[in-house]
């Protein structure tokens, strides 16, 4: 597809800062190149804000490679927009016609408080992580790598669950804005690997427990997060999360 | 203790649901089973009624558990759909689903109250009645178009609940692999399909 | 200002245990007295501030991101070496220090990159133990792959995910001691200065990202762990939030900043697609195992690389190069792809790439096997660009990517201002002129997880400090600059945005000016005429800049604008040390100094050193200090790739 430059309508979420209401303010953009990032559409919007005396929109957004989990926003009422396994950085303005309106939303999440425009708060999720999401072994003093064999099939399941980059998408999509995806992805990793058997247990119990109190809502398997997951995680991750709870509730 | 904090959990409640809808689903199964007699005729079915009934524990206690599961499930579910109500906050401006034919799961508090309200319907017209003339009573009862109508689009409803139900069930007992994930897509419209092929076969009978 | 080593006694092999033995440490009770501040979240960062937490120091850990989990070491993509020997190819710790030596082109410390060598196989003990899942054969044991051209198997990577994956095994650990409490973690608030009490680093000065509010924090001794300073360039291949700022005030409150001119730039990214560009990509090296680099004879051709027949092509490197042919070394490279384009003869939109074709590859191979070893490579490619690298060749440019330069540190890691450590890329310690790949990972855990603790205890265990809370004059004298700082930053935005310039118009300006003339290869005019040219753009950054909104929000326009002015006044002793350096070394070429060949000619009689800059005040000139690198077991060979 041979690059070209489009018109766009943007619908964004402008709030001052915490306390403030907010509501959606239009802009109007134009020579768009198809070959630019949606955040360096957000980039050019800031500067023609800026030129103007207005406020820029605030939002979150560092490697983007697609990898640290920083860049969030719904765009048009899915996660990171609408390509799959696309972080918002890398998905990119070919994917939208000319003439089009994006209503750009941050993620919404009782857990996930909006400080201004689409910055959120995601320390829920970092506090899921401090309940239990790692092996209590301090360093140094540790066996030799190689010391316990790890099936390559067990070490790429694991790894499957262990790349997601913590941006919250699968809350932001869940109908219920549940965090099991997240959750379960970490304590699935754990639990698939021989370093994680000693707190098999007390992890999942933990973790889950910690990702209740954050106030996140309940899983209802709607499958909506893996279909937005920028990692493709699976959700039969939270099947084993579920596994795991019982077996720590009851046999622990 | 570690009961009452399993069952305030997220997944505990994910349990609780997926529990009581499976003992639901092989309510179903011998409702079915018993039901199909019809096929034979309506004396048999009677037969079956009769046979049922001579067994006061089997009604006592059955009767209350299946009450109760009923309740719990209705209950749970029904604080799940407001607990996660509140989660979001602020909605969303535009709501779109990412997962194609979502249909069911979307609506599984609505199609679960519809099916509340017909088993209300249900228990009333037949359940309560006099067990020595079922045969008679749901004979009656069949012999109406509209209330033909009416439990044909119940188990319409009850089919999407299972659709969705089903397979949910098996995600919460954390029965996912790759290997069978096929074979349970497929169970998902097998299941759901025979039931509602059986039953509405049964309300059919009585016009042919 | 003192340039001491303190490079342990003893035989190479022995100094780090000799280092150990004769360090003094901190007994176990006394050390939850001791605070310890830790200024970034990156691989050294989190493993550093775990690390300290778990001896029983109290840590005060901050970021400027939403997340520890975020910092930029997430995005290495290749692996980490170690000297495990795993495969039985001839790999030990010897080899990897020289590797490491060799690589960095001779300019880096003997006994740094022998430590680190030495460190290296618990980094990968550690990391197992920690979960992360490292790509493993099909026996269980760990995989290893052949990384940079090494000529042994070294590198453990998981996917190509591999700085993921050990960052949120540190972050795991870090997260784990913030349960406990041992360390208080401070999530987007950015270090502002750094505070000095009787000559000893002592606390900092920070803004929260989100209310603007200053706050100061006092400590024993301060870490920078913040990575390094490639956004200079506007145009990286860091994140864009990494910046100079703690470094630079660091060197500004008196820590040496050594050889600030030694900037790795990458061959193989993605190239700019227009002005728009915020970042630039960066794909494996490995692309080059099988890719041909080659541009159009005629300079300006415009036809699509398909109709441009094989007798008009251009395969620079394999002419050029003729043993190493496409596999030439990261900077002859990207030096190479820059002339060629500079001669006219770049390709795609905007003149500034090469291609790197896979199509004789693929009739060889067939695109099965092609698709097996880069598939998610060209997945990656087309995500970006739109077009498939099995039906059209590639375009590709180098970009900067990584910084070997950074504050000086002696053996412990610490600065030239006491109390005050670099660790990670942040210090300078162990690339010397140019990194190896997969080497930066495991600097940046060798440093956290298994050096920096010595050196705390060390430093605490025989200083004498007195008490110091952030009530003193010093913290308050602090704050109060960076409130007249940012007050400075947005006096030029009154009266409104006419005739201003935004923050990225300047940044853009700067790095355009560091590309061309301070990027690859420099010659002493263009690095006069950038020496020039400097404070015009300064000037224009300090009359001209247009930062809406005010210091007391969340304001994104001014953190930019506040990292710029500090990548400004940096960018004064990049350009003064590679005019300095007037030698080809590493990852640069000096004009000047080539062979008839046009070869990279090294110069050991001149510039056997590590050049650190000391800050002489606003208006005076920077001063430079040598550091003469000695080597008692390696003797410096020139390279040579024809």
């Amino acid at each position: 597809m041979p690059t070209t430059n489009i018109t766009l309508s943007l619908e964004i979420w402008r709030q001052k800062d915490s306390k403030a209401k907010g509501d959606f303010e239009t802009y109007k953009l134009s020579n768009i190149s198809t070959d630019m990032s949606f955040l360096e559409m957000l980039d050019v919007l800031n500067e023609q804000l800026t030129r103007e005396g207005s406020d820029p929109v605030a939002f979150d957004h560092d490697c983007r490679e697609g990898i640290c989990g920083m860049c969030a926003a719904v765009i048009n009422g899915i996660a990171h927009g609408p390509e799959p396994e696309t972080t918002l950085c890398q998905l990119h303005m070919r994917h939208f016609d000319d003439g089009d309106t994006l209503v750009i939303e941050p993620f919404r999440s009782r857990a996930f408080p909006i400080h201004k425009d689409l910055v959120i708060d995601r320390s829920s999720l970092d506090r899921i992580i401090q309940a239990g999401g790692y092996t209590s072994v301090n360093t140094g003093g540790t066996p030799d790598g190689n010391s316990t064999p790890i099936p390559s099939a067990t070490a790429e399941l694991a790894m499957d669950a262990a790349s997601c980059i913590g941006c919250g998408a699968c809350v932001a999509s869940c109908p219920n804005s549940a965090a099991m995806l997240f959750t379960g992805a970490k304590i699935s990793q754990l639990s698939l690997l021989p370093q994680g058997q000693p707190e098999r247990k007390e992890r999942a119990m933990a973790m889950v427990t910690a990702m209740d109190k954050e106030g996140f809502g309940n899983c209802t398997n709607e499958r909506e997060c893996e279909a937005v997951c920028p990692q493709g995680i699976s959700i039969r991750h939270i099947a084993r999360m579920n596994r795991e709870f019982v077996k720590a509730s009851f046999f622990a | 203790m570690l009961f009452i904090q399993f069952f305030k959990s997220s997944i505990g409640k994910k349990w609780i649901m997926a529990c009581s809808g499976g003992f639901l689903l092989l309510f179903l199964c011998s409702h079915a089973a018993g039901n199909a007699t019809l096929f034979n005729s309506l004396p048999l079915f009677q037969a079956y009624s009769d046979q049922l009934h001579s067994h006061p524990l089997i009604i006592a206690i059955l009767s209350k558990v299946l009450f109760m599961v009923f309740v719990i499930h209705i209950v749970t579910g029904v604080v799940l759909f407001l607990q996660n109500r509140k989660a979001r906050g602020t909605g969303y401006k535009v709501q779109k689903r990412a997962v194609k034919y979502s249909q069911a799961s979307r609506t599984m508090i609505y199609s679960g109250l519809f099916i509340l309200l017909y088993i209300l319907v249900h228990t009333c017209a037949v359940s309560f009645g006099d067990h020595g003339t079922i045969g008679l009573t749901i004979s009656y009862l069949f012999s109406s178009p509209l209330v033909i109508l009416f439990y044909i689009i119940s188990f319409i409803v009850l089919a999407i609940h299972l659709n969705h139900g089903f397979w949910s069930m098996l995600q919460t007992f954390g029965v996912n692999h790759p290997e069978y994930n096929t074979l349970i897509r497929n169970l998902t419209y097998i299941v759901p399909v025979f039931f509602l092929l059986i039953f509405s076969a049964i309300s059919l009978l009585f016009i042919f | 200002m003192e340039l001491k080593s303190n490079v342990p006694e003893g035989p190479l092999a022995e100094k780090w245990d000799n280092h150990r033995f004769s360090s003094k440490l901190v007994n176990p009770a006394n050390r939850r007295k001791y605070s310890i501040i830790v200024v970034g979240t990156g691989l050294a960062g989190a493993s550093a501030s775990a690390t300290l937490a778990e001896q029983g120091y109290e840590v005060e850990t901050f970021c400027i991101q939403d997340s520890p989990r975020r910092a930029h070491s997430i995005a290495a993509q290749g692996g980490i070496n170690a000297a495990k020997n795993y495969q039985n190819d001839g790999d030990s710790i010897q080899r990897l220090f020289y590797d490491t030596i060799k690589g960095g082109d001779f300019r880096s410390r003997e006994a740094n990159v022998y430590r680190l060598a030495q460190v290296s196989n618990s980094i990968i003990d550690q990391c197992v133990a920690q979960g992360v899942p490292f790509a493993r054969e099909y026996g269980g044991t760990l995989a290893n792959r052949s990384f940079g051209g090494a000529q042994v198997s070294r590198t453990f990577y998981a996917r190509g995910q591999t700085g993921q994956q050990l960052l949120l095994g540190a972050y795991s650990a870090l997260a784990r001691q913030i349960k406990t409490g041992k360390v208080t973690m401070h999530t987007r608030k950015e270090m502002m200065e750094l505070v000095l009490v009787d000559g000893k680093a002592r606390g900092i000065v920070t803004r929260d990202i989100i209310t603007g509010k200053l706050e100061t924090y006092s400590a024993d001794a301060v870490i920078l762990a913040t990575g390094g300073y490639g956004n200079a360039y506007f145009l990286s291949t860091n994140a864009m939030a990494s910046n100079v700022t703690a470094a630079w005030r660091a060197h500004k409150k008196g820590a040496g900043f050594a050889n600030p001119c030694f900037i790795q730039i990458h061959p193989t990214c993605i190239p700019v697609h227009g002005s728009f560009q915020s970042k630039l990509t960066l794909m494996s090296e490995s692309l080059r195992n099988d890719g041909r680099v080659w541009v159009p004879k005629k300079p300006g051709d415009t036809r699509r690389p398909g109709s441009i027949p094989e007798n008009e092509r251009d395969y620079y490197l394999e002419s050029k190069y003729p043993s190493f042919g496409n596999l030439v070394p990261r900077d002859v490279a990207s030096r190479n792809a820059k002339e060629q384009c500079d001669d006219g003869k770049g390709v795609g939109t905007t003149n500034l790439a090469v291609y790197l074709d896979f199509a004789e590859a693929i009739s060889r191979d067939g695109e099965a096997t092609i698709l097996k070893k880069y598939g998610n490579l060209f997945q990656m490619y087309e995500k970006i660009t739109d077009s498939n690298p099995l039906h059209e060749p590639m375009m590709i440019y180098p970009a900067v990517h990584y910084t070997m330069g950074g504050l000086w540190v002696d053996y412990n890691l610490m600065t030239t201002i006491p109390g005050l450590f670099a660790i990670g890329e942040c210090n300078f310690s162990d690339h010397g002129a140019n990194r190896l790949g997969a080497s930066a990972l495991m600097q940046g855990l060798a440093d956290g997880y298994f050096i920096i603790g010595t050196s705390i205890a060390g430093y605490l265990g025989s200083t004498e400090q007195d008490i110091v809370d952030n009530g003193h004059k010093q913290f308050s004298d602090a704050k109060k600059s960076v409130q007249d700082r940012i007050a400075k930053l947005l006096r030029s935005s009154e009266g409104g945005p006419a005739g201003k310039l935004t923050v990225d118009e300047i940044h853009k300006e700067l790095g355009l000016l560091l590309w061309d003339h301070c990027g690859m290869a420099r010659n002493k005019e263009g690095l006069e005429k950038a020496l020039a040219e400097l404070p015009a753009i300064q000037k224009k950054f300090w009359d001209n800049v247009y930062i809406p909104g005010t210091g007391e929000e969340l304001n994104q326009s001014l953190e930019r604008a506040g990292r710029l002015a500090d990548f400004l006044e940096f960018a004064e002793i990049m350009i003064l040390d590679a005019l300095d350096r007037a030698e080809s070394c590493g990852c640069h070429l000096r004009e000047e100094s080539q062979t008839e060949e046009h070869e990279a000619k090294r110069d050991d009689a001149g510039y056997s050193h590590v050049a650190v800059w000391e800050y002489q005040g606003e208006d005076g000139v920077p001063k430079l200090h040598k550091e003469q690198l000695l080597f008692e077991t390696v003797t410096p060979s020139q390279r040579s790739y024809k």
